[in-house]
């Protein structure tokens, strides 16, 4: 008989194409569904209407395919309980598969079934469900597809590492319970971004679910074909299992409204092909958008290709989340740091004590970037819930570090929990014979079960073996249990033939260096593929600091010749072996190798020569460190906790003003300086800032009373007539935390309240702050009216719309004091250190010629496009009718936050609000930075926001008639269109095309003009003034980014629908292109360069009745609360941003 | 000295090699629209009708960007352009 395994030996497999894309295509109604709670449950058409899923697996068929997929992509409790219809999965399994197959054994050769499992609706891995639950929903949709009769199940468009983990244990046991063996597939998603959703990269999966005996890894859906390149490549080299390539049609693109994928049949299959032969692909077929016709096109390429033949090598490795460790690393060993260790570490233990989970994060990635490979976690505490704590600890650090983990525990539940909670590979720590087999067998269990690697200690009933023989025989032992009966790969097998301390002198002990090294030597030769590991540093137990570190590096050196593969050990300790003094080294290797001859001990004589040598300070970690280092790594790295104890500890022999000015202060230089040279990400930059403020408010009450560490002040404001408050703050951040009294006026100050404080509270300089292009004009206006009341303070600007040369020369020329400006945060900072020392001289104003450098006009044309008989730009034209709204007048809407993500521009969030941007890293540094930092941060708001209302948005818009006027809008009544509702007049470019709004609007008959008001609510404004306010510098700054980003994806979403109601939908372009203007029409916001006035904020509120949604002009004429938005939007197509 | 011909108002300046085309269309008040001047937004996207290879060389950020655009090699953001030689320029805008 032929099975799927023999006809994969025979042939590439031809899978199906789209199952959704052929049940859209038969437009489903709510009658189909079942009513309009069913609308969109897929999997119950099954049921519901058989005869189209029988037609569309009878069409792939008949087009040549192998073998169909299921309509069962969410027919699992979880997902089908959205509609109340959990108690059904079961049924729809199994009805979905027999009806399959029936229409398989229609067929005259050998067809399969591939039983479809999708991946769901819920994150494991961040938390949406329980491990218990989803285990649970998938136990019953495996039973339901094997009851069916499918020949393989598919687990297939995995987004999620851990749901992948948790699905294929569910198709197991299933299978185990009904006593079959079918095949096990796994297709991951690779998104555009080179990751699953949450952040997994290729390799991860593969060490991860390498471990589950799958029988296929494979990808599908995300991408079409020639973006799965890379991925397909490291499968190809690497993955055990038959691959599977069922891309898209293409990456999607939106033509009239609708998603298409562009590939058509012909390009596809070549693409398909292609990368079938070059990476050795054992079965083919189609994701979304794919046809029977592009089936149908695969035939005969693929009956001309071979069944594959690859040679992978896969390298036995550890993953994290994000990615794969080896655990041989080149050069050896791999470090598994040991400092997140209640055992191990004090540190470690009293923030567990604390409950203070940051800082046992902050922990962690300190070690990661001390170099550590792998992380050892241990909250073995007495007296507290060991499960608990590790459930804790591991929700927040799952997505914050990218080394795979350690469970170093001894409880089974505890070993338990943490496999269910790590999405990656981990290593558990350990297991050993102490109490016999029984324990190690319950462990290795888990292993299998979840796909973990273990150490394993040479200790038997007879206690730990200390011989070289004894070792080797508890080794052996240990191989054969979990190697032999347990099937663990070798290379996943660690053993760890223990070392004793050489501190003692005891005598008993005095070679036992020499047995573990010869243990290592004969583990390596005899038990191939397994791997060795020691905890190092135990060797010196004992001793003073200085002589440990010399002793635990060249046990480490030599336990490497030895075969050593992996060291628990502070990665910040280890010392290269050249460095170390020969005479040091001589003595010491005498000790491991218990040289001693009549009259020379070498522990006696390395005692001696170490007594009064202190450890070696650069090669230390922190906590070794004098307390001055400490704190200005502190700052540096941000760390607002752990800088407190470090303060508390200077205070104490330290004058309190040095400790600012020399310490803290230099290092934040280095961080400015940093930022400077692109090697410092804002977001650092803030955690560097809140470290400092932490740090300097620890020490204000120890200064004398009458000392005053600051070097100066600065009165800030954002101009009359601005509200934007973000860049200001960020000025006020860094001024204030490196030494400068900062007064902060706060947003839309008149000049006039500006100079009465300066009265009241002398400073050195103003700084005036300004997103909007009025602004720079305001900032002008105001130096015009220092300069008449004869002020000469020094005056900073800075702001989104402002130009250098602007700044330089308009500015200057308009005030005799100084007038610097600033480009960021930091070149204030310059200006004012400058400023304050004395250092420059008041800059003179650029003379008028020099304003524009040496930029000559040489000639101006006169290309000014002529104006019509209605004083309009002859450039627009008006072809087209205008466009028929649905409705006329005003409506309300309310969104849901998470909705907004849709529209979401996260290039412009992550680059330019939060600041993340590539500046002199390398692109593999910034794409870490990136996937590490950035994109979580990212997905943890989105998180946060599906429950938390921090945000209410709410929208209204509407349609009303309107005439061109030369230079203005007559908005008309909707209800009586001869009564005239508000004049918008608009300014008009001088030259060139001469545009003005109101050209996109016909003059001849009635046009159609859309307005539209976005806010998110006074909550979000509430709480970005809170953050501030508390010196939640980063939450700050990332949400209020956050947040003005989400109002212009609110203000595109708005647009996108009044594009959608006036049909004028079919230009808009996909992805990011949108965000830059990719649709027909523009949306023109007050404020901007098309139409600067912010008056014109008045007349459209009033036409949409703001005040409904709690929208309100302040007296400076922008909308209150602030991240609200409002537009006017022309449909026409020549409408685009101009400046006048 | 270079010179620019911003072809849509036949307006021709001259600047200092090395000059930024942002700079230079700034203040000859040439009807190029920018918007963040940071290269992200692609307000001033403009076409290099002559010259191509007298602009430096887009950065990374400015790379992805066009690509997500898919421009053709010709398109530049003129906020991230430094005139190298001389110029002919047509603005596009979005």
């Amino acid at each position: 008989m032929t099975t799927l395994d023999t006809l994969l030996r025979e042939k590439v497999l031809l899978l199906d194409g789209g199952m959704g894309t052929q049940i859209f295509a038969r437009k489903p109604t709510m009658e189909d569904y079942g009513g309009a709670a069913l609308e969109g449950c897929v999997d119950l058409l099954t049921e519901r209407r058989p005869h189209w899923i029988r037609e569309i697996h009878e069409s792939y068929f008949r087009a040549g395919a192998d073998a169909v997929e299921t309509n069962t992509f969410g027919a699992n409790p979880l997902v089908l309980g959205d509609f109340g219809l959990s108690a059904k999965a079961y049924d729809l399994n199994v009805q979905a598969a027999s009806m399959a197959k029936e229409v398989a054994r229609s067929f005259d050769r050998p067809r399969f079934v591939i039983g479809s499992v999708g991946p769901g609706t819920k994150l494991i891995t961040l938390g949406h469900v329980s491990y218990a639950d989803l285990l649970a929903s998938y136990r019953v949709q495996m039973d339901g597809l094997l009851e069916g009769g499918a020949d393989a199940i598919l687990i297939e468009t995995c987004q999620d590492l851990g749901q992948i983990k948790v699905a294929v244990r569910a198709a197991r046991e299933a299978m185990a319970t009904k006593r079959c063996r079918i095949p096990i597939w796994v297709q991951a998603t690779v998104e555009t971004t080179g990751t699953l959703l949450v952040g997994s990269d290729i390799s991860a999966v593969l060490t991860s679910v390498e471990p589950l005996g799958i029988d296929v890894l494979g990808l599908n859906c995300g991408t079409g074909p020639d973006e799965m390149h890379a991925h397909l490549q490291t499968l190809s080299e690497t993955s055990p299992f038959r691959i599977s390539c069922l891309p898209n049609a293409g990456l999607p693109e939106n033509r009239d409204g609708q998603v298409v994928y562009p590939l058509a049949p012909e390009p596809f299959v070549q693409k398909v092909l292609h990368a079938a032969s070059e990476f050795g692909i054992a079965i083919l077929g189609g994701c979304c958008g794919t046809t029977p016709d592009h089936i149908r096109a695969l035939v005969p390429g693929v009956e001309k290709l071979n069944p594959p033949k690859r040679t992978p090598k896969l390298e036995r490795s550890a993953a994290s989340l994000y990615q794969s460790v080896a655990l041989k690393q080149e050069p050896a060993p791999l470090i598994v740091g040991e400092r997140t260790n209640a055992n191990g570490s004090k540190k470690f233990r009293d923030l567990l004590a604390a409950e203070d989970w940051d800082g046992m994060i902050a922990l962690a990635k300190e070690q990661q970037r001390e170099g550590a490979h792998l992380l050892d976690l241990c909250v073995a505490y007495v007296g507290r819930d060991e499960v608990r704590d590790a459930d804790e600890l591991l929700n927040r650090l799952i997505t914050q570090i990218t080394l795979p983990l350690m469970i170093d525990s001894t409880e089974f539940p505890v070993i338990e929990r943490a496999l269910q909670r790590s999405p990656g590979k981990c290593v558990i720590n350990s297991i050993n014979f102490e109490d016999g087999e029984a324990k190690a067998q319950a462990i290795l269990e888990l292993c299998k079960t979840y796909g973990a690697a273990v150490v394993a200690l040479t200790i038997d009933e007879r206690g730990m073996a200390k011989t070289r023989e004894q070792k080797l025989e508890v080794a052996r032992r240990l191989h054969a249990l979990a190697v032999g009966e347990y099937g663990l790969n070798p290379g996943d097998l660690i053993i760890d033939p223990l070392t004793f301390t050489l501190g003692s002198g005891d005598e008993e002990f005095r070679g036992s260096a020499i047995e573990t090294l010869e243990a290592l030597r004969l583990i390596k030769a005899e038990l191939p593929g397994v791997m060795t590991i020691l905890g190092v540093s135990n060797v010196s137990f004992g001793l003073n600091p200085a002589s440990r570190h010399v002793l635990n590096a060249l046990m480490l050196y030599h336990g490497v010749k030895h075969g050593l593969d992996m060291a628990i050990f502070n990665a910040s300790k280890v010392i290269p072996v050249a460095k170390i003094d020969p005479e040091d080294r001589r003595i010491v290797e005498d000790l491991l190798f218990d040289r001693r001859s009549e009259g020379y001990d070498p522990l006696k004589a390395l005692m001696a020569r170490f007594s009064s040598r202190k450890a070696a300070v650069a090669d230390d970690h922190r906590a070794d460190l004098p307390v001055m280092e400490r704190l200005h790594r502190g700052i540096l790295d941000g760390e607002k906790q752990a800088i407190l104890a470090d303060v508390d500890e200077a205070l104490k022999d330290h004058d309190p003003l040095k400790l600012i000015n020399e310490v803290l202060l230099g290092a934040m230089k280095v961080v400015g300086e940093r930022f400077g040279s692109g090697e410092m990400q804002l977001p650092f930059v803030l955690e560097s800032a809140e470290a400092m403020k932490a740090a300097i408010k620890r020490i204000e009450p120890h200064l004398p009373r009458e000392s005053n560490y600051q070097k100066g002040r600065i009165l800030l404001a954002t101009v009359k007539g601005d509200v934007h408050d973000i860049g200001k703050n960020l000025v006020d951040i860094i001024l204030s935390n490196n030494g400068f009294e900062v007064k902060n006026l706060g947003i839309k100050q008149p000049i006039e309240a500006i100079l009465k404080e300066l009265e009241a509270w002398p400073a050195d300089a103003i700084g005036l702050s300004g997103l909007l292009v009025k602004s720079t004009v305001i900032m002008k206006e105001n130096l015009h009216f220092m300069e008449e009341l004869g002020h000469k303070v020094p005056v900073i600007l800075g702001g989104a719309a402002l130009t250098r040369d602007y700044v330089e020369g308009d500015c200057r020329r308009t005030y005799s004091g100084s007038v610097f400006y600033a480009e960021d945060a930091f070149e204030g900072l310059r200006h004012m250190q400058a400023l304050v020392s004395g250092e420059t001289d008041v800059p003179a104003a650029a003379p008028a010629a020099d304003a524009a450098g040496e930029i000559k006009i040489l000639r101006r044309g006169s290309a000014a496009v002529p104006l019509t008989a209605h004083g309009q730009s002859s450039w627009v034209r008006h072809d087209a009718p205008p466009p028929q709204p649905p409705f006329w007048g005003v409506r309300e809407l309310t969104d849901a936050p998470v909705d907004l993500f849709d529209h979401l521009d996260a290039f412009a969030l992550i680059r330019n609000r939060w600041g993340f941007s590539q500046g002199s890293q390398s692109d593999e540094a910034f794409t870490a930075i990136l996937r590490d930092k950035a994109v979580p941060q990212l997905v943890r708001w989105k998180e946060r926001l599906a429950t938390d209302p921090l945000f209410q948005p709410r929208a209204r818009y509407g349609y009303f008639p309107v005439r061109a006027e030369g230079d203005a809008l007559r908005v008309l009544d909707p209800a009586d269109p001869t009564r005239s509702l508000a004049v918008l007049t608009f300014p008009r470019q001088a030259s060139g095309r001469r545009l003005c709004i109101p050209d996109f609007f016909s003059t001849d008959r009635t046009d159609v003009l859309a307005l539209q008001l976005v806010t998110l609510g006074q909550g979000a404004a509430d709480h970005a003034a809170r953050l501030y306010r508390e010196d939640g510098y980063g939450d700050y700054f990332a949400f209020h980014g956050l947040a003005t980003e989400l109002t212009e994806a609110y203000a595109e979403r708005v647009h996108a629908r009044i594009r959608r109601e006036l049909d004028i939908a079919a230009k808009d372009l996909p992805g990011r292109a949108l965000f830059a203007q990719g649709y027909q029409g523009s949306r023109y916001s007050y404020g901007y360069p098309a139409c600067p006035d912010l008056e014109g904020n008045g007349p459209l509120l009033d036409l949409l009745q703001g005040g409904a949604i709690g929208v309100h002009l302040s007296e400076s004429h922008q909308m209150d609360p602030e991240y609200t938005t409002s537009a006017l939007v022309a449909w026409h197509p020549q409408a685009r941003y101009f400046s006048v | 000295m270079v010179k620019v011909h911003f072809l849509l108002e036949d307006l021709l300046v001259e600047a200092p090699a090395g000059t930024s085309l942002q700079r230079i269309a700034d203040a000859a008040g040439a009807d190029i629209t920018f918007g963040c001047r940071t290269g992200s937004c692609g307000t001033c996207r403009v076409r290099i009708a002559e010259g191509l290879a007298h602009c430096n060389e887009p950065g990374p950020e400015e790379r992805d960007f066009l690509k997500s655009l898919d421009a053709p090699p010709d398109q530049r953001l003129a906020c991230q352009v430094t005139v190298q030689g001389d110029l002919a320029i047509e603005y596009l805008g979005l």
